[in-house]
């Protein structure tokens, strides 16, 4: 019984290149997230049939495990004459959950917004598309940007799962390494750690984003002087 | 011309405006007066196709704000001024004045900012251009808002209780812009006026004619002058009053404040 | 064998999955609940050494894929002692922790949601700490924590999902081996899907009934 971290070392190569297998689905899956979010959000915080209709798929990806949807994708789909690989396999179910999770954070986003700002861009003349791209989504993403970070924390935690369907990502390549090592415990353990340090660091930075872009949307606490300042500019 | 026929508006089994017919020829300065609740938002919100009509006709200058292209054409006349200014939070104060311009009227960019940056120094804003809405005090963000109406070279303009949300001070200094436009405008076919507000004396300096909204019915339309006559608009107790109520608070603007 | 088929056996296979399933969850979730509690009445109380210590474990877990969590469990920790642990044991240990870790973070949200000068008149009045926590804390912070934990429940059971693949016979295993037998994936897997939504729906149907009834207890104290 003991723990040694430096069996590791020969194994570092494979290890990073299943990190950036990782990276790359990861980041795949959030951008298709992101736009789905956006989609669903819009469309759940709408009305009529495209509200049911966008309420009934996030109902049904949120409540069915993750890797039952990647079997249903990798292994069902074919059935039918789908076939997709393993990693665009894993970028589509993290897109579609992600799209699931986020699209709820967006509707929250677009509910929260003053009516009467979207009011004024209405009688002011501008065009529903116009309304909807300068001004709802610009203030909604605004104010969605840490909670939409969770979710994508949460499917850079969730990308682990795509090592059951063959894709050698970073867990996947773990096991490997663990079964030619025979030292499971410090590969599973490093494995754990580099994984929270990395969501730790995304979590931090997009906070970071999140006051950046949002600072000139709340009143600073200097400006009650500013008002008189600013009387006679 | 905007004409308002027989207009009615329900909200669920209330009826909010009960046939209302009004024409606000161009020129004048319109005021609707009338208490709370009496309808005077909601017929503001009707004129600008914000609702929908349960019936009657609403035309600017003969287009029918009920029928969408129609609409699109009439807001291009009309600009409208809100209580709580209702900016854009995310866009600097510049971006605000000239979207709308930019977007809807398509005028070139260039242009659109040398005559919003012209507006902004003319009600004493020009500092302020990239600020955004957020770090402005109440009197300067209506400022704002009445720049970007003005931005859109609005025949119409359509204000509702554009003061009401500031402080006696802020008022002042909006009311004093509101009546150099009204001032100008006045009679040479620029902006026309059709204002909500409480401030009686004000409304009474600035405006050509006075209506009266009571419980969603138009009871009395006058020229100014009759509408404070003791045998025209006074002759009518509701108005007389709604006026002994309004009085002590509302005579001239930040001379007092209701406790 | 190709399409061989659905029996009647395979409904008791399901059954059965589900029936494991559900069970681990239940377990887990109540042992999450009690460990994650208790970690944030330590953490309230600033217990030295002990709670910093707590507080980063349990980030960890939170902060990392629960399959990894497993595989140390299951894999490791038998490497590391020379012992075998049965795959039932790791997943109940595995999901165990992990509940308590979301578990403490929302209780800790809530216990700060209560405010300290309630807990320092309570003190003046000769209350002891713990029955501070009984009388004054606890209560306030469930009420608080309900919405949350009701959404942590729901996701706790999908995650139950995740032990199949250290072997055990839950509703995902079953699923799987019944796709061996009669390859059909895409009817399997949406049979399966639809017995994970059934129960999710269920629970958070059973979930907002408890919120409502919670709520309407504390109602009359919210003067
Ligand atoms: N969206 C709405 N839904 C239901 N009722 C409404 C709605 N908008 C206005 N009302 C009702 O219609 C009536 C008239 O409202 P309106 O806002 O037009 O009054 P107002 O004359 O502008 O009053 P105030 O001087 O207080 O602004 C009120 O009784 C109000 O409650
Ligand atoms: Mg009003």
């Amino acid at each position: 019984m003991s723990f040694d971290l430096t069996v590791l070392t020969p194994h570092l190569e494979p290890l990073l290149a299943g990190a950036l297998l990782t990276a790359e689905v990861c980041a795949l899956g959030i951008a298709g997230a992101f736009g789905l979010a956006t989609v669903l959000g819009l469309a759940t915080a709408g009305r009529g049939w495209a509200q049911r209709l966008a309420w009934l798929y996030v109902d049904v990806f949120r409540n069915v495990p993750f890797v039952v949807q990647v079997f249903f994708l990798y292994y069902g789909l074919p059935e039918i004459g789908v076939y997709i690989d393993a990693f665009w396999t894993g970028v589509l179910a993290l897109s579609l959950v992600g799209g699931a999770y986020g699209g709820d954070v967006v509707r929250s986003g677009i509910l929260a917004i003053d009516p009467g700002v979207v009011e004024a861009a209405r009688v002011g003349g501008l065009p529903r598309l116009d309304i909807i791209r300068r001004i709802v989504l610009p203030i909604a993403l605004r104010a969605a940007i840490r909670p939409l970070g969770s979710v994508f924390v949460n499917l850079v935690l969730s990308s682990s799962i795509l090592s059951m369907i063959t894709l050698d990502e970073v867990t996947g390549t773990a096991r490997g390494v663990a079964a030619e090592t025979y030292r499971p415990f410090e590969v599973y353990a490093f494995l754990l750690v580099a994984y929270a340090v990395l969501t730790y660091a995304v979590s931090l930075g997009i906070a970071a984003l999140h006051r950046h872009l949002n600072r000139h949307m709340v009143a600073s606490p200097g400006v009650a002087g500013s008002e008189v300042a600013g009387k006679g500019a | 011309m905007i004409a308002v026929e027989g207009v009615v508006k329900r909200f669920g089994a209330q009826t909010v405006l009960d046939g209302v017919s009004l024409a606000v020829a161009p020129g004048e300065v319109v005021t609707i007066l009338g208490s709370s609740g009496s309808g005077k938002s909601t017929l503001i919100r009707c004129i600008n196709g914000l609702e929908r009509l349960d019936g009657g006709r609403i035309t600017v200058d003969g287009l029918d704000v009920a029928d969408p292209r129609q609409l699109a054409q009439a807001r291009r006349l009309s600009a409208t001024v809100f209580q709580l200014f209702n900016l854009y939070p995310h866009m600097t104060v510049l971006r605000n004045v000239t979207l709308a311009p930019e977007v809807v009227l398509k005028r070139p960019r260039a242009e659109v900012e040398a005559e919003a940056q012209a507006l902004l120094a003319s009600v004493g804003l020009a500092g302020k251009a990239d600020a955004y809405p957020a770090q402005l005090s109440g009197g300067q963000r209506q400022r704002v808002g009445i720049c970007r109406a003005l931005a859109m070279n609005p025949r119409y303009l359509l204000l509702d209780e554009v003061t009401s949300a500031l402080d006696p001070e802020m008022t002042a200094e909006v009311l004093a812009i509101l009546g150099r436009l009204a001032g100008r405008q006045m009679g040479d076919g620029g902006t026309t006026m059709l204002f909500v507000t409480h401030e009686v004396e004000f409304a009474r300096r600035i405006s050509t004619r006075i209506v009266f909204l009571d419980q969603g019915r138009l009871i009395v339309d006058l020229p100014t002058a009759r509408f404070f006559a003791d045998d025209g608009g006074l002759a009518h107790p509701r108005i007389r009053q709604f006026l002994s109520k309004m009085a002590p608070s509302n005579t001239v603007a930040g001379a007092e404040v209701t406790v | 064998m190709r399409h061989a088929g659905f029996t009647w056996h395979d409904g008791a296979l399901l059954a059965q999955g589900l029936g494991v399933s559900l069970g681990l969850f239940a377990g887990t979730f109540l042992i999450g609940l009690v460990l994650g509690s208790g970690a944030a009445v330590v953490r309230h109380f600033r217990v030295p050494a002990l709670s910093p210590i707590l507080h980063a474990g349990l980030e960890l877990l939170r902060n990392s894929p629960v399959l990894v969590q497993l595989f140390l469990v299951f894999f490791g920790i038998p490497a590391l002692i020379h012992q075998p642990l049965a795959p039932l044991s790791a997943a109940g240990l595995t999901l165990s922790a992990n509940t308590a870790a979301f578990v403490y973070f929302i209780a800790v949200a809530g216990l700060d949601a209560v405010g300290r000068d309630q807990v320092e008149a309570a003190r003046t009045f000769g209350f002891t700490r713990m029955q501070v926590v009984r009388h004054i804390l606890a209560p306030q912070a469930a009420a608080f924590a309900v919405a949350p934990l009701v959404g942590l429940a729901v996701n706790q059971l999908q995650v139950t999902s995740l032990v199949s693949v250290i072997g055990v016979m839950d509703l995902t295993k079953a699923g799987d081996i019944l796709n061996l037998r009669t390859l059909r994936p895409f009817a399997v897997w949406t049979m399966v899907g639809a017995l994970y939504f059934a129960a999710a729906k269920t629970l958070t149907l059973l979930g907002n009934r408890w919120e409502r009834r919670l709520r309407a207890h504390a109602a009359p104290l919210e003067l």
